[in-house]
């Protein structure tokens, strides 16, 4: 007994199931044809020796008589001449008829044919088929047997079909470290091999350039792409990203400003880098490491295309924040020390100008700030006005860096987390920083 | 008339073979595509403007060509030894003398939805209409002709002949009688514009002779064509014709039928569904106001999720997902599918096919993109197909104009669409729209060759030719939940097949 035979007793006359050619064809992984002879074949054996037993159904493909007749007699010459919208009539077209067809009513049907381009068997069942809408139903067995796109599923192939790459979870990992990535590329001109490695991934993130992204959705299997971003992450890409990262962080613990701010543009991955590589463009500059507190502060300002009252407002919200953002900024995977005691930052001297510690001890921190506070007041003619005084704030925190000399070089301080991408401090020291972080990667 | 003794031992009525040797595997040809961005709306868009502009655009931009089909057809005109000459407003029209004008045909027509009554009596939220249809049987309605001046009522026996709606540009002969209303005797409309050579976008694909003789040997034989079907209308209650869905499945996949049918199929590049793939929501839980007393305690403001009903675009993502590794698609939304409303409709997002976007195109590809194998596109659409320009709608723009006209005669309004350079004419008045402001590209700039209309009642085709030698085909998809059928194009000849699937 052929293994079909075996399969279509066991389901249709065992199990009282209706197999059609597709259920048949991926059950045994034949091709489709060759299921539909199948059936034909097991119809006509079972039914030689017990009629009756075995029920098909046809599907018919061709012309139906009486289809093609012409709704109108009218003809389409007549139209140019008569006022344009007169009765239109519709063409004649060729027209094929597509029937499923129980075997009882086959010679019927078959009747109301002109010709006949194709019949086969498409399913048989031990009863009579009253309602097609049960055929439907092995469809969708069918579909949850034809799960691979092979040549039995997609009898026609298309080799021209194609798909794009998936944005799965991998990829939003690796985003983090990309947009870094990019601000550095702008900043700093001279780091073309940063930028050589990453156009990927600033793609993927920004506006991904097909065919770049279909070719890589032919080469890269999705496992594989996570794992790609990573190693470059991990690499090169990675110092640049936490060098350019690190400063900010620099800027922010010595002026306590506007790096609230900044922080969040870093991590932001909502496609802003675009913009923000503009603007550092219209403004080219040296190397982040080397730049003086002032300078950054009001680069940072201009960035920020704010007035100065946000700018103010950044400063006391900035208290509050630096916790978060040291959080925050682990999770960018750049990660930042515990607070400052293993890794001493150079805290200003400027900055007690504007703030005067009353006491620093038990790691506390307690004194007084100059702040900005907004205030609303009425005035004579009626009208809500917001005015900025300056006034003093008390404050208390965790220990802040003890204070350094702004100038001292860090080069020389081995950080207990260097590997981990504590460099960024040195960087800000200045000369040579960045020569010295890879040196030490090294 | 065939008998089964004539079918009897055909094709695959016979033993599997023997040996088991599999049949040649067939291949489908290369699909010439590019879509325009004709309708694509900017993703930032607001929504304060007026509609006015665009009917001022649409004046201005149809406005000569009209003026031009009327002064070639009324220059030497005489009537009564008066000689007819051109009017350049509305209200520059005098009484008694002979003089024609071009402007915007206005319907006022008592049953009309009208923004000014809805504003009267304080409804803000406009619901979609109901209507079957805005004329009245009882001869209330009035043609306007308007311009940026002032409006003038047509009358007389000579605006009977034509299809007239809201917002179509025509001009129009005739005087001014003693009510002020203008006595037409003759009216012009642009026809037909200038239409582009084939392949004038994008390039034919070599023929593969030389490199693939096989393919050229194969029984494949036979120009490339394209599938049209529209009103899949998946449904999340009835199975009505989930057999009939599963053929044209299996039709379109190339799985049903015999090997010389097969292969006649594979040639089908290109599958277009023209709106409607989802169908019409049950109205269970929302409207009518007994429902509302029936269980208070569910009623929630705002939109109730529990409502949804994610079945419908489910089974449409697994009927697509199927289809996509064989033959790329192109998607158009209609009335019920999960788009905007107003036309143009934008283009369903990839989120809701989980299993098909996979296909689709990049989000934020640029223009010159290679478009998705699986291409989400807007309603109306245009793009070249095989070096053919298509422009084809999802089906609103053609059910409003039949809701003016006292007439079944759909092919006729699709060509007075084409003849008036407007494939949307009734946006804004009926046909909710976008308020353009700076384009109105519901003008047709460029004639199609072939222009198709989905979720109609039934099949039509005709071909209509203009008097620059413009040929255009025009096609109604008819709704295949209510007929059953698809349309086949030939891509050489357009061509124009219908199948019809019965379960």
């Amino acid at each position: 007994m052929d293994s079909y035979t075996k399969y279509l007793v066991d389901n249709v006359l065992s199990e009282d199931k209706t197999v059609t050619y597709r259920l048949l064809s991926r059950a045994l992984k034949v091709h489709a044809n060759t299921a539909k002879q199948m059936l034909y074949e097991f119809h006509l054996s079972q039914n030689a020796k017990r009629p009756g037993t075995v029920h098909a159904t046809y599907l018919v493909y061709g012309v139906k008589k009486g289809g093609n007749i012409p709704k109108g007699a009218n003809e389409d010459v007549e139209m140019a001449s008569s006022p344009p919208y007169a009765e239109s009539v519709t063409e004649v077209v060729q027209s094929y008829a597509l029937s499923l067809i129980t075997e009882e009513s086959l010679k019927d049907a078959l009747a109301g044919y002109e010709e006949v381009s194709s019949i086969h068997v498409y399913s048989v069942a031990p009863h009579a088929t009253k309602d097609m809408g049960l055929l439907a139903d092995v469809a969708n067995e069918v579909l949850s047997l034809s799960t691979a796109k092979d040549e039995i599923s997609v009898p026609i192939t298309n080799p021209y079909v194609r798909t794009r790459e998936r944005r799965g979870a991998g990829l939003k990992a690796a985003a983090a470290p990309s947009v870094p990535a990019a601000k550095q590329q702008a900043k700093a001109p001279a780091s073309k091999a940063a930028s050589a490695a990453s156009p990927a991934e600033i793609k993927e993130e920004s506006k991904a350039e097909p065919g770049q992204a279909i070719a890589k959705a032919e080469n890269i299997t999705k496992k594989s792409t996570p794992a790609l971003k990573r190693g470059g992450s991990s690499g090169i890409m990675a110092a640049f990203s936490k060098a350019a990262a690190k400063p900010k962080k620099d800027v922010k613990t010595k002026a306590e400003k506007p790096s609230a701010e900044d922080t969040t543009m870093a991590l932001s991955d909502d496609g802003e880098d675009d913009e923000e590589v503009e603007m550092l463009k219209s403004k080219p500059r040296s190397t982040a490491g080397t730049k003086t507190k002032k300078e950054r502060e009001e680069e940072l300002r201009r960035m920020m295309d704010d007035d100065d009252d946000d700018q103010e407002q950044k400063e006391e919200e900035e208290e509050e924040e630096e916790e978060e953002e040291q959080v925050k900024s682990e999770k960018a995977e750049s990660p930042e020390p515990e607070p400052m005691e293993e890794e001493p930052t150079t805290g200003s001297v400027e900055e007690e100008k504007s703030e005067v510690v009353e006491s620093s001890n038990n790691g506390r921190r307690r004194g007084k700030r100059k702040v900005m506070r907004k205030k609303q007041i009425m005035d004579e003619q009626g009208y809500l006005v917001t005015i900025q005084e300056p006034g003093w704030e008390s404050f208390s925190e965790d220990e802040a860096p003890p204070p350094r000399p702004a100038t001292k070089p860090k080069i020389a301080v081995p950080a207990p987390v260097a590997s981990k991408g504590k460099k960024g401090a040195a960087a800000k020291g200045g000369q040579g920083s960045i020569m010295s972080f890879f040196s030490k990667k090294a | 008339m065939v008998t089964l003794e004539e079918v009897a031992g055909l094709g695959l009525l016979q033993k599997p073979p023997s040996n088991g040797d599999a049949p040649e595997p067939l291949q489908r040809p290369e699909s010439n595509y590019r879509p325009l961005s004709t309708f694509v709306l900017p993703k930032e868009r607001q929504y304060q403007q007026q509609f006015a502009d665009i009917y001022f655009l649409r004046l201005t931009k149809i406005k000569p060509a009209v003026e031009e089909a009327a002064i070639a057809a009324w220059k030497n005109t005489k009537i009564g030894g008066e000689k007819a000459k051109k009017v350049e407003r509305v209200l520059d029209v005098r009484q008694g003398e002979l003089c024609w004008v071009a402007g915007t045909v206005y319907m006022d027509m008592p049953l009309k939805p009208s923004i000014l009554e809805d504003v009267a009596k304080d409804r803000w939220i406009s619901a979609p209409t109901t209507l079957d249809h805005y004329y009245s049987e009882g001869g209330q309605d009035s043609v306007m002709l308007e311009d940026d001046s002032g409006r003038i009522k047509l009358v007389g026996e000579a605006i009977k002949n034509y299809f007239l709606v809201t917002g179509c540009i025509i001009a129009v002969l005739g005087t001014e009688n003693a009510n002020g209303e203008m006595e037409v005797i003759d009216l012009k409309f642009a026809d037909l514009p200038p239409q582009p050579a084939r392949w004038s976008l994008s390039k034919p694909s070599p023929r593969p002779k030389d490199e693939d003789v096989e393919m050229t040997d194969s029984p494949s034989s036979g120009s490339k064509k394209i599938a049209l079907v529209s009103g899949l209308e998946f449904s999340g209650t009835s199975t009505a014709y989930a057999a009939e869905l599963n053929l044209l499945l299996e039709f379109l996949l190339g799985e049903a039928l015999d090997p010389s049918v097969q292969s006649e199929l594979s040639q089908i590049s290109r599958l277009i569904i023209a709106g409607n793939s989802i169908a019409k929501q049950e109205d269970a839980h929302h409207g009518t106001a007994s429902d509302n007393t029936k269980k208070p305690h569910t009623k929630k403001y705002g939109y109730d999720a529990s409502s949804y009903n994610p079945l419908p675009s489910q089974l449409l993502d697994t009927f697509m997902s199927e289809l996509l590794p064989t033959m790329p698609v192109t998607l158009l939304p209609g009335t019920n599918d999960p788009a905007n409303a107003s036309y143009p409709q934008q283009p369903i997002h990839a989120a809701m096919f989980p299993k098909s976007r996979t296909y689709g195109g990049l989000p934020q590809a640029g223009e010159d993109a290679e478009p998705g194998w699986l291409d989400m596109v807007t309603n109306p659409w245009e793009g070249e197909v095989e070096g053919w320009r298509m422009l084809g709608t999802g089906g609103q723009n053609l059910d409003d104009i039949c809701k003016y006209v006292d007439s079944a005669d759909r092919l006729g309004m699709m060509e007075a669409m084409c003849r008036w350079r407007c494939s949307a004419p009734t946006a804004p008045d009926t046909l909710w729209a976008y308020p353009f402001q700076d384009d109105e590209p519901f003008v047709m700039k460029e004639c199609p060759h072939l222009y198709f209309v989905g979720s109609q009642p039934e099949f039509g085709t005709k071909v209509i030719e203009g008097s620059e030698g413009q040929m255009v085909r025009l096609v109604m998809v008819p709704s295949f939940a209510a007929t059953k059928e698809i349309v086949l194009i030939d891509t050489e000849t357009l061509d124009v097949t219908r199948v019809k699937i019965s379960a």
